[in-house]
């Protein structure tokens, strides 16, 4: 049964993964044209503001998964403290604040009428961190990333919002933009 | 009937100052979310599989704290049976059994003939 429990940990972490790459690319889509091949931009922004039903029963699947597998050794402190693990204290760690900053960018969206826009936006771009934080953790600490299919996957999409995360801050330092 | 015909005027490329119009993708809204939970599912199911028949992954970057103590107990029992001869005193393998006695009845009966 034990290992049941490690199976699922395994999928759903890197079901989280694809939840949040989907999130963050449908994020950046609206201003890099990045998803304009398959639908508009106000379709985009829905599935961008639709996403945290993914994330989360992603997220806490992962979670509780590594909760009730014995050999992960993950307690309900480390969920949210990083670094108190006995072994692999950065790799889980980083997981650690992952889902610390995704707590926190769901919060404060969920509070957005309470801040003001641009508030809200300083908020809001801690997704990026956050989305850095869960890459290095599966890659420090991802079990199936030692497949080359599943590496070549997770990489080519970190890539990919790499660049247009790039492309999202180089159209926002447009001097043009900013004289306008 | 070529010569006489009207020249068509280009078809403009651009329209507005500068502006190339772009065409976006016909899907809607609910199909893009239908395909984000399809992607997330089926990477889900997808890994679960694999993680079923790659249960032990020896050069995962990550072992637990009791993995690692078994790998190391293992090891060093390993080196101990090949390494010492059978006449060193140094190392001794207990071996018990895991089969005890116990106070209750039998549930079964033995025919006797």
């Amino acid at each position: 049964m034990d290992l049941v429990f490690w199976e699922i940990a395994r999928a759903s972490g890197l079901a989280a993964y694809a939840a949040l790459c989907i999130s963050v690319l449908s994020g950046l889509a609206p201003r890099t044209q990045a998803l304009s091949f398959l639908a508009n931009n106000r379709a985009v922004r829905a599935l961008h503001d639709w996403t945290p039903w993914i994330i989360i029963p992603a997220a806490l699947t992962h979670i509780v998964a590594l909760l009730l597998d014995a050999t992960a050794h993950i307690g309900v402190l480390d969920v949210f403290v990083p670094f108190l693990t006995s072994y692999g204290q950065l790799a889980i760690g980083l997981g650690t604040i992952s889902i610390d900053l995704l707590i926190i960018v769901l919060v404060t969206t969920w509070m957005r009428r309470r801040f003001t826009n641009n508030a809200w936006q300083w908020w809001h771009r801690v997704s990026y961190l956050g989305f850095v934080t869960m890459f290095l953790h599966s890659m420090l600490s991802g079990t199936d990333l030692t497949s080359p299919f599943i590496a070549f996957l997770s990489w080519a999409s970190a890539i990919g919002i790499g660049y247009y995360a790039l492309e999202r801050l180089g159209k926002a330092l447009n001097p043009a933009r900013i004289r306008a | 009937m070529n010569a006489k015909s009207p020249t068509l005027p280009p078809i403009p490329v651009k329209t507005g100052p500068g502006r190339t119009v772009k065409r976006s993708g016909p899907v809607p809204a609910w199909g893009l979310k239908l395909g984000g939970v399809l992607t997330t599912l089926g990477v889900f199911l997808t890994s679960f599989g694999y993680a079923g028949t790659h249960l032990y992954v020896t050069d995962a970057p990550l072992q637990p704290a009791t993995v690692a103590a078994v790998a190391t107990t293992n090891t060093t029992t390993a080196a101990a049976a090949t390494a010492v001869p059978s006449t060193a005193t140094t190392t001794t393998t207990t071996l018990t059994t895991t089969v005890q006695t116990t106070t209750r009845p039998a549930v079964t009966v033995t025919k006797k003939s």
